[in-house]
Parts: structure tokens; C-alpha cells; sequence
């Protein structure tokens, strides 16, 4: 029995072994067949109507009213969303976009805007809008951010960070819906910067109709995580941490851009990126490195521009010893910035004299430049009761951002500068971007390298967001530092609308910077891009995220 | 002619002896060898040789490409990483701490390994039966994987790197151990130690381990290779030496970022342990061809 | 037969035991609150975590404890990640598929590739071509293969752009995740461009499964050549030469087959060291596995990830090794059971 049971078990043995292959390749052979039977007849290339971009980061919401990093902003921003009125990218003014036109009263306190006709809400597998944009939705939108009795106001603990850093809640009296197609803004005080302020990427418009149509179903929160906006693009797909799809939106109000699919692919580190751009995987990419090789590239072009943004050391004032200003002057005597532009920047970058940048209208080459000075350092350290240094910790950023493309690495040489006073630096962060930002905000640092990319040409956008006590602890002011006068300067100077008064209160500001010392600036460096040299379009602006409306393929 | 002695003596060289005879004949064994002694050599004084600090930033000289290369330094012979520390010095120092704590990784391991294959060899029953199984669990789990588990258990560090390499290694030795000795208790010579009286802990030590010396030192030789690569792994996923220190592996991961400006700075790692994870599979290749030999003959 | 299965299962049940015992002590060893690490509920309130220690039987003995802990496995209850908050029962069902394809095709080329050469290098023993091909094979086993990922990237990817780096298929693809094996759902799948996600999938499995597949490979060189040269020397191919076999009868007719067999018998085993190199693979690739998810989540010290992810990996790991070995018992009937006569 058992001897007819192996005797059959070696016959299959032998014929499997022998035919194996054979069988096994016609198999295939007529798998293959099949499959390419079943593509329709379509044989363009899927990647001739999509273009793939390459992004640092996945994006904490897709509402842009409740969030500030400029990864969040870059993934949905201008391609989800419109606003009212929007920035021109050749002379920094202020053009029509869902409003066709406003009017300012005199004294600043009452703004009225002419809604456009005929702009419509994406059409998604979870939502069908069932009529136009109107001033419904303006209302909508902004009243979220407004009264706290709104019904998405205080969901799944949203915040506004970017309005509550200008003071929005405080400015803005109210906003009417005059008619379907007019609203009306009714401030406190005039502000010159308001319109600014809605023109940024922010200030988006989100449909009054999805927001009632969650509310029945109770899903309030999907408001912000499966977005529907007026914009060039619509969600159609998002795996967090890996990709997001988006699809363009058949009715854009503008022309529809070229392509019919958009992919972001979610690569944080930055050799990744460059990778699949070079394997011709990714069309576009984020934050690239190795800008000599893209340049000499026969097939790929490096975008640059010269963006408002600053990169810098901002002290945690509410934590000794840098609740003393001895110790701040004396960290910031201490760091060489030249050495950190060489390295860091690849010398493309200028040394920040002052928080704001040189095409800052508002710009003072009055404020005092930081000097590099070992002994001074010293000294001030003695001063302070430190003469044998203490230890801190810096927090380096996790991400590339303009502003900072190695934080990391800046962080090493400001830890080898302070070691020559005395001063023991333990390098921290090691935390994906957005929880590193929480903590950051609830002040778990003691020093910590941050930038800032501006978000339209207003100096006010430089200065109230980072150092202003409105925005300590709840914004963007990672520093805690809340300074009275300086404060007060920025009011005044967005109480009137005459540029040459703002430029004196913003040159008295800046001098307060740099006596106190709250954040040591470091640098201003452009925004690079790289790209196929297959994608057409302009993607990138000075300031603001990017936006890829016009972007096209070959 | 000279003799020393008057009496024609045979001479009956122990296995250790007849081990190297055999290793010598071979040259690219003897070459692998040599290379092998080189890097333990530099492994123990590197601190001593390197000609730049290599922790220390240098920041006049960042990314300089090899001396070779038309814009390279012959002061620095093999180029310089984004910090501008010496490549070569880092290298250097490298040696120490992949190829040496390997060494070390191996020995610590052979010897707990040795000791609990020994005692668990001399029991007997349900013991054995569940030693046995459970060994063949660990041994069939990847050996990476419990590595960075101990790694995570214990926190990131070199000493705790070490230690789960340690501890990954251990069951290698007390299976091979186990066999080897539970094979040489079947043999006669031991049955007539027993007879004469010994003890279990004497015929272990005086009979035995001169004989499974052999396969030890195989073993010893498969597991530093393995070990080179588990620290250099280790290092390359962040989850060893803490960040300054020149591990090969977390040299090749700090160079992943400058892949494109500077590619030397990932090759010269990965050459670096190609080179000792050669010459140690040579050494080992050579015992083991030795081993077959003298069994043969 | 029915012996070696029972002896099998015995030891399938043991390994079982034994693996689900150490991943339940591991939320013992790990930093931080047990209820937290075995559950994954970071943010749990003061109320969630009561219900969370009745759910687990916090107050009760270890064994207890392990018991129920045994019980939420077999409903396929893993817990909650740490990190993405996504229950990781889910994750763990779309990533799995994905190592296993990989590593079965890295498998599938270490065997196809390493046993014929295995083969050639015994029939020309000692000659040039074995010298060849052991120093080709002690090259390819002493290889980092993190390096050797990213030297392939360097010359497939980037300087001759035959083959993307990254992923298991372009993003541009919308195939409908049903296995998640990227081959057998691009089958399934209704998209247009099927033929095009086929040829595009293809192109990014090619290369980590290459490079996965080497040091396997090596290894399955030599342990066919040491098979091969066994079978070689033994009494009843001498007795096939002394017929009149030709050389090529010989080879094809008897000496692979036997060969073959003593080779399958390490599969198993080999397995084990692939799964790791595929783990560090999976990382430099961006390849959607479970190993490049268990590695992020050391990262993220998402530890109730790390215990699923363990006991999963070392599971299916020893569930291959038994399969492995019923086929090969199934092919040597010697091998089945040497202690209880027949």
C-alpha cells in the first residue's frame, strides 16, 4: 500500500517537474494575453493627462481655516478652494476672484463685495451640490470663525490659528448677506491689512449646503477632512501618510486646468524625492536638494522665486534662563550665521539683518544688525550669572521648508558655536510635523529653529503671527513673548492706511526685535521647485502655497 | 645535520594546530585572513591613528570630494561629509565600532551560548523537549526583527544595540553547542572517561570542548558576519549608535541625503563593510574548508 | 504520513503558544501604561481606560490576562496604532499581502536562478567555473543589502531609468485594493488601463525582488552545489554510469530530482533570513509591506503595532516553514518519520 502511494507520488513528482515549466509559462503566456486584451482601446498614456508632485508632508486638515503649516496650505489650499478676492502674482495687488468687486467705505469700517454668478461647488462621490455659489456660503464660511455659536465652530477641537493671530474674531463686527449675490463686512476699527488678510490663502470659501447636509447626517467633522470647495480641483482620494488624488473639477468657473488628474505623493525625505524625480516617477517635487544637478539636467528644470519668508531661532521667553534677555543677546552673539548660510544654504541665502526681509515694503535699514561676537557672548553670559553656561535644548524641525532646508543640521552647528561659551546643546524634534507643531505651540521647548513663509506682502502678516501676545501660546508666536509696546505699534500701524506712517511704527517694532532678542533671525532663502521639464505652468508664488491651476503637461 | 632530538618522535599536533595547517594552505584564505587581522588591528587603534578628529565639525571644508577627484584635498585623503568631518578618520573609527563591537558582539555570545548549550546538553526528557522547541522558535524568528525588538523594548543606544545583538546570537551557539556535544557524548572517549570516573563538568572541559573547538570558531566566524551586518542594519535605521559616532551603517544613512551632491560618501561606508563582511566569511570559509579536510583525512 | 502531521501540528501548536506568549509579555516590557501598549489607545480618557482594563481583565492574573488577550486575537483584534489610530487588524490585512508577494517572488528568483547555478558548480567541481561562481556567491552573501538597494537605484532608476525606485505601482493607477496582491487585483479590476498597471507593476516589483532575492540566492548556490555534489558520490549514480546512462540522462533523471529534494528541505529555514533582508528592502523601496510598517512604527514607538506586527510577521513566517517541510515530506517519504518504524 505504502509502496503504490510513493510510486504514485514519484510519477507526479517526475511529469510535474518535466511539463512544470512548460505548463506553467503557457499559463502565463496566456494571462499576459488576456490582459491586454482588456485594456480599452485608450492608449494614451495615463501619466500624459496627470501630473504626479512630489510633497514633504501630509496635510493635518483639508480646510485651510483651521490650520497654518505651509504643508497643510501647499496640498489644499489653491487647488480645493477660492477665496474672495486674490493677490496678482506680477504686482502684488489685490484682484477679483469669487467677489467681482468691493467697496471700502471711508472710514475703513465697512466693506461691501459683489459676489460672481454662475461659480459652482464640486461634485464628488459624497456630495452633489444642487446650486450655485451665493453669499449663503460667504456668510457661512466666515461666521464659523466668528461666533462661537456657529455649529463647526468648535468641532473635533478646531481652531482658527491664522485668524486668531490677526485678531480676527475681535476686528470683524459681522458679516451680512445684503442679497444672494452681495455681502458686507462690518468692522470694529479699520484695518489696513484686513483685505489683505482675506485675499490669503486662508480665507477660503466652503459650501453653507455640505455644512447642512453633514449636519443632518451628524458627520460635522467631515467638513474638514472630506473638503468641497470651488476650486480647480476635487478630493477624490486620501491615504494619509502615502497620497492624495485629486481630480479636476469639471465646472471650474476659470479655465479648467490642463490635466485630468493630480496625485501628490506624500515623500518626506527629501533624497526620496529626488529620487523618483530623476526616475521620472514624480513630475514636480517639493523642496529639492542637489540644485547643481537639477540645473545641469538635461530634462529637468529648477523653479526658483524669491519668496518673503525668514528662517530663525525663537526662544521660549517663559522658560528660564531665556526669560532673560542677557542670555538671548548673548545665545545670538554667540552663533555664527555666516558660517550657517554657507553651509546650510549653500550660500543662497541672505543673512537676515532684521526679521524682515530686504522686498519688505517695510524694511528699515535703520534696525541694528546682530554681530558675531565670541567674547561679547561671554561677557553678556557673566552678566546674566551664567559664566559657566547652562543647558538647553534646541528643537529642530522635522521638515524641509523654504525657510529652513536642514534644520537638523543647523542645529549641530549652533550646538558646536555654543559649546565654545560653555553652553550644552541637546537636539530635539525627532516627531512627525504636525505633532512636532503641537508641542512646539504648547511650549514644550526651550529653543526651537522655525521659519515663516509669508502669506501675502503685508509686513503685518511677518510680524502679528510670530511676536505678537495675541498669538503667544494660541498661534504662531513659539517664542511666548508678549512685549506691550511692540504690540501697540502693530495696531497703530494697521489703524491707518498711510504707508509711509505704517513704515515708521513697523522701523520702531523691528528695533524692538533687536534689542530683545525674543527669536535670533537667520536667513531669508527663495523657494526652490523641481520639475520635468514635461509640466508647464507657474506653480510658485512669493508668498502664499502653491498652485498648480495652470499647470499642464506635454 | 643537526637534530635536536635523538629519538624520531611522532608528533601529534592538536586539532587547534592541525586547523592552522591546513588554513595556511590556501592563499586567498590566508589573504582573507590577513585583511581580518588588518581591521582588528585598526579596530582597536583607531583613536590612536586617525589623522582628524572624527566627531568634530570642520566647517572650511565641507563636502570635499576624495583626493583622486580634480577639486579633492589630498589632506583629506577619501573627502570630507556634509559637516566636513574627515571621511576617512570616520572610517576609521568605524572599524572600532562596527567590525570591533562586532568582535565583541561574537565572543560575549559564544560564551553565554557555550555555557547554556552545555548544561542544556547534559539534560535530559521534557526539559530538552521544550528547550529544543523553544530554540527552533527563536531560531525561526528573523533575526532583524528581534534585534529591533530588544532594541525597541530597551530603548535606542549603542549599549542597547549590543546587547539585543547578543541576545539574537545566543540561541546560534546553544543549538550548535547542544548537538555538537550531545554528538560527542555518544562516542566512545567519553564513555571511557566516565569509566575512569570523571565527572560530567570534567569530560566537558577536558574532552570535549578541544574537540567541538572547531565548529565553535565556524560558527563564531558565520555569526560575526551576520553581526556586522545586524549592527550596520541597526545603524542604518537610526536604532544604534547615537548620532555623531561613525558607525558604517548610520554613515551610509547620514549620507542618503547628500546621495547626489556627494556619493562618496555613501559608497566608502558601504565599501567599508563589504570589505570586513569578506574577510570574515573568508576566515570562516577557510575553518570550514579546514574542518572538511581533517575530517576527511 | 499521519504520524509526521501529527508531529507537525504539535509543533505548529507549540511555536503558536510559545510566539503569543512573548508578544503578550512585550506589552509588559514596553515603556509605558500595559492597558495603553496592548490596546493602542494613547489618548484614553480616565473613563475609557475602566473600560478598557474589563475589557482586558486588568485586574486578574497573568495568565487570565493571556487568555483573553488570546481570545481578542482569534476575534482579529489587534488593538489600535499608536500612531495612525487605525485598528490594526485592518492595516496589518492591506499590508501583508504586499511582503508576501514581494517575498515569494524574491523567492521564486533565488530559487529559479540559485539551484540550476548550484547545480553547474557541482558537475564542475573544482574547475574554473565552480571557483567562479563561489567567489560571485560569497560576494552576493557578504553585500549589505541596504547598499545594495541603493546602488541598484543609482544604476536601474536614476542613470539608465529602466526601472522606477519606489512603490509597487504608480499612483496614477486606481486598482481597487481586494487582496492586496498588485497582480491579482489588477485582474480583477474594472480600470481602463489594465494592461498598462500591469506592465507598470511589474516594473516596480523587478527590482526589490532582485535585490531581495540575491543573498537567498547565494545561499541556495551553495546548498545545491553541497546537495549535488552528495548525490554525485553516491553508490547508484556510479551504478547509472557503469549502464551506459549518457551524461545528460544521468543528470536530468536522477541526480536533480534527489538533489532537488535535499534542497527543498532548507526553504523553510531560508525563509526566515529572507523576510528580514525584505524588511530593510521594503524601507529603501517606499514598498507598502509590513516590513516598512513595522519599522516605522519602532520609530513612532507605536508598540501595540510592534507586538501585532511581530507575532503576525513570525506566524506566517513559520506557517511557510511548515508548509515547506509537508512538501518535502510529501517528496521524500525517508523523511517522514525516522523514529516510529512503518
Amino acid at each position: 500500500m505504502k509502496a503504490s502511494m510513493s510510486h504514485s507520488f514519484a510519477i507526479i513528482n517526475s511529469v510535474m517537474r518535466k511539463h512544470f515549466f512548460i505548463r506553467g509559462l503557457l499559463t502565463a503566456i496566456a494571462l499576459l494575453f488576456s490582459l491586454s486584451a482588456c485594456d480599452s482601446g485608450n492608449s494614451t498614456l495615463l501619466s500624459a493627462k496627470s501630473v504626479i508632485y512630489c510633497s514633504e508632508g501630509s496635510p493635518a486638515s483639508f480646510n485651510p481655516q483651521t490650520i497654518t503649516s505651509g504643508t497643510s496650505i501647499d496640498a489644499t489650499a489653491n487647488q480645493l478652494y477660492d477665496q474672495l478676492i486674490s493677490f496678482s502674482a506680477e504686482d502684488d495687488e489685490l484682484k477679483p476672484a469669487l467677489a467681482k468687486s468691493w467697496h471700502v467705505t471711508r472710514d475703513g469700517k465697512m466693506i461691501t463685495f459683489y459676489l460672481r454668478k454662475g461659480v459652482k461647488f464640486h461634485q464628488t462621490s459624497y456630495f452633489t451640490p444642487t446650486r450655485d455659489f451665493k453669499a449663503d456660503d460667504v456668510v457661512f464660511s466666515f461666521n464659523r470663525i466668528l461666533n462661537p455659536d456657529h455649529e463647526y465652530h468648535a468641532i473635533a477641537g478646531v481652531r482658527f490659528p491664522f485668524f486668531d493671530s490677526v485678531n480676527f474674531n475681535s476686528l470683524v463686527k459681522e458679516v451680512e448677506k445684503i442679497n444672494e449675490y452681495t455681502v458686507r463686512f462690518k468692522l470694529n476699527r479699520p484695518d489696513s491689512s484686513f483685505l489683505s488678510n482675506l485675499a490669503s490663502d486662508y480665507s477660503v470659501i466652503i459650501s453653507q449646503e455640505y455644512g447642512e447636509k453633514l449636519s443632518k447626517e451628524n458627520k460635522h467633522e467631515n467638513i474638514d477632512l472630506l473638503p468641497i470647495g470651488t476650486g480647480p480641483f476635487k478630493l477624490k482620494e486620501y491615504r494619509a501618510g502615502s497620497f492624495i488624488r485629486y481630480y479636476t473639477h469639471d465646472n471650474y468657473w476659470r479655465d479648467k486646468p490642463a490635466i485630468e488628474q493630480l496625485v501628490f505623493d506624500i515623500t518626506p525625505i527629501d533624497t526620496g524625492r529626488l529620487t523618483k524625480l530623476l526616475a521620472g516617477e514624480c513630475d514636480v517635487v517639493a523642496y529639492p536638494i542637489a540644485h547643481n544637478k537639477i540645473a545641469e539636467h538635461p530634462l529637468l528644470t529648477l523653479d526658483t522665486v524669491t519668496s518673503l519668508n525668514v528662517g530663525y531661532l525663537g526662544f521660549n521667553t517663559e522658560k528660564p534662563p531665556f526669560n532673560n534677555k542677557l542670555v538671548r543677546k548673548a545665545i545670538a552673539y554667540a552663533i555664527d550665521r555666516d558660517a550657517i548660510i554657507e553651509a546650510i544654504y549653500a550660500g543662497q541665502a541672505d543673512l537676515a539683518k532684521s526679521l524682515l526681509p530686504k522686498s519688505s515694503w517695510a524694511f528699515s535699514e535703520e534696525t541694528q544688525e546682530q554681530v558675531h561676537s565670541i567674547e561679547t557672548a561671554k561677557i553678556l553670559l557673566s552678566e546674566a550669572g551664567y559664566p559657566d553656561g547652562f543647558d538647553m535644548n534646541i528643537w529642530a524641525m522635522p521638515v524641509q521648508r523654504a525657510y529652513n532646508p536642514d534644520a537638523l543640521t543647523m542645529a549641530k552647528l549652533i550646538q558646536a558655536d555654543l559649546k565654545k561659551v560653555g553652553i550644552q546643546v541637546k537636539i530635539e524634534g525627532g516627531y512627525e510635523w504636525e505633532v512636532f507643531l503641537n508641542l512646539v505651540r504648547q511650549g514644550n521647548h526651550e529653543s526651537v529653529l522655525l521659519g515663516w513663509s509669508a502669506d501675502h506682502p503685508d509686513p503685518d502678516n511677518f510680524l502679528t503671527p510670530i511676536l505678537s501676545c495675541e498669538s503667544a501660546g494660541k498661534g504662531s508666536n513659539n517664542t511666548r513673548w508678549c512685549h506691550k509696546e511692540f504690540d501697540s505699534l502693530l495696531q497703530q500701524a494697521l489703524r491707518t492706511n498711510s504707508i509711509n506712517q505704517r513704515k515708521i511704527y513697523y522701523a520702531k517694532a523691528l528695533t524692538i526685535i533687536a534689542e530683545e532678542v525674543p527669536l535670533l533671525p537667520i536667513a531669508h532663502s527663495k523657494r526652490y521647485q523641481a520639475r520635468s521639464n514635461k509640466v508647464t505652468g507657474k506653480l510658485l508664488n512669493a508668498f502664499g502655497g502653491i498652485n498648480f491651476r495652470e499647470v499642464g503637461k506635454n | 645535520m643537526a637534530r635536536n632530538s635523538i629519538y624520531q618522535e611522532e608528533t601529534f599536533p592538536s586539532p587547534l594546530i592541525r586547523l592552522w595547517h591546513s588554513f595556511r594552505e590556501t592563499k586567498v584564505v590566508m589573504i582573507g585572513f590577513s585583511c581580518f587581522l588588518f581591521l582588528f588591528f585598526l579596530a582597536v587603534f583607531a583613536p590612536i591613528l586617525t589623522p582628524y578628529s572624527s566627531v568634530e565639525n570642520n566647517l572650511d571644508y565641507l563636502l570635499l570630494p576624495p583626493a583622486w577627484d580634480v577639486n579633492g584635498d589630498v589632506s583629506f585623503l577619501l573627502g570630507t561629509d556634509n559637516l566636513g568631518r574627515d571621511m576617512l578618520s570616520r572610517l576609521m573609527h568605524g572599524t572600532s565600532l562596527t567590525f570591533g563591537l562586532s568582535f565583541v558582539v561574537v565572543i560575549t555570545s559564544l560564551v553565554i551560548g557555550v555555557i547554556i548549550g552545555s548544561l542544556s546538553a547534559l539534560t535530559k526528557g521534557i526539559k530538552s523537549s521544550f528547550l529544543n522547541h523553544f530554540l527552533d522558535v527563536i531560531l525561526s524568528i528573523p533575526s532583524l526583527l528581534l534585534a529591533i525588538i530588544i532594541v525597541a523594548i530597551l530603548g535606542p543606544g549603542l549599549g542597547n544595540t549590543l546587547w539585543a545583538i547578543i541576545l539574537v546570537l545566543i540561541p546560534q551557539f546553544v543549538h550548535i553547542t547542544r548537538n555538537a556535544v550531545k554528538e560527542e557524548f555518544t562516542k566512545d572517549y567519553v564513555l571511557a572517561s566516565r569509566l575512569d570516573g570523571a565527572n560530567s563538568l570534567r569530560i566537558l572541559s577536558y574532552s570535549i570542548f578541544p574537540n567541538i573547538i572547531e565548529k565553535l570558531i565556524s560558527q563564531a566566524t558565520l555569526a560575526q558576519s551576520a553581526a556586522i551586518l545586524d549592527i550596520a542594519a541597526l545603524g542604518f535605521l537610526g536604532l544604534g549608535a547615537p548620532i555623531p559616532l561613525p558607525e558604517w551603517g548610520a554613515m551610509l544613512s547620514n549620507g542618503l541625503g547628500l546621495f547626489y551632491t556627494a556619493p562618496w560618501t555613501v559608497y566608502l561606508p558601504g565599501l567599508a563593510i563589504l570589505f570586513s563582511v569578506v574577510a570574515t566569511n573568508l576566515v570562516g570559509e577557510g575553518m570550514r574548508h579546514a574542518l572538511k579536510q581533517s575530517k576527511e583525512s | 504520513m499521519l504520524n509526521f502531521t501529527i508531529r507537525r501540528l504539535y509543533l505548529l501548536f507549540f511555536t503558536m503558544f510559545l510566539l503569543t506568549l512573548v508578544s503578550f509579555s512585550l506589552s509588559f516590557l514596553f515603556p509605558g501604561e500595559q492597558l495603553v501598549n496592548i490596546s493602542g489607545k494613547v489618548n484614553a480618557t480616565p473613563a475609557q481606560l475602566v473600560l478598557l482594563a474589563e475589557q482586558y481583565h486588568h485586574h486578574e492574573g497573568f495568565f487570565t490576562q493571556y487568555w483573553i488577550y488570546l481570545q481578542h486575537i482569534f476575534d482579529g483584534e489587534f488593538g489600535v496604532s499608536m500612531a495612525s489610530h487605525l485598528p490594526i487588524s485592518t492595516e496589518i490585512i492591506n499590508l501583508l499581502p504586499a511582503t508576501m508577494e514581494l517575498s515569494l517572488t524574491a523567492l521564486f528568483i533565488a530559487m529559479i536562478i540559485g539551484i540550476p547555478v548550484g547545480f553547474i558548480a557541482a558537475i564542475r567541481h573544482k574547475k574554473l567555473t565552480d571557483n567562479v561562481i563561489l567567489t560571485i556567491a560569497m560576494l552576493g552573501y557578504s553585500i549589505p543589502v541596504f547598499w545594495l538597494g541603493l546602488l541598484a537605484i543609482l544604476v536601474f532608476s536614476i542613470q539608465l531609468n529602466w526601472l522606477p525606485s519606489a512603490g509597487q505601482i504608480s499612483l496614477l493607477y486606481e486598482i481597487k485594493h481586494v487582496t492586496g496582491m498588485q497582480f491579482i487585483d489588477i485582474l480583477l479590476s474594472d480600470s481602463e488601463y489594465k494592461w498598462q498597471a500591469f506592465q507598470n507593476a511589474t516594473s516596480h516589483l523587478i527590482l526589490p525582488a532582485c535585490v531581495i532575492a540575491l543573498a537567498p540566492g547565494t545561499l541556495f548556490i551553495r546548498l545545491a552545489r553541497t546537495a549535488m555534489m552528495e548525490v554525485l558520490e553516491k553508490g547508484y549514480i556510479r551504478a547509472a554510469k557503469s549502464k551506459g546512462l549518457t551524461f545528460n540522462q544521468i543528470i536530468y533523471r536522477h541526480a536533480i530530482r534527489n538533489a532537488l529534494i535535499n534542497v527543498i528541505r532548507h526553504v523553510g529555514l531560508q525563509f526566515a533570513n529572507l523576510i528580514t533582508i525584505a524588511m530593510v528592502t521594503e524601507v529603501i523601496f517606499s514598498w507598502p509591506g509590513i516590513g516598512r510598517w513595522l519599522i516605522e512604527s519602532i520609530y513612532q514607538r507605536d508598540y501595540t503595532a510592534i507586538q501585532a506586527g511581530l507575532l503576525v510577521l513570525s506566524s506566517s513566517i513559520f506557517f511557510v516553514h511548515i508548509l515547506t517541510d509537508f512538501i518535502y515530506a510529501a517528496l521524500n517519504p525517508l523523511a517522514r518519520d525516522s523514529k516510529h518504524g512503518a
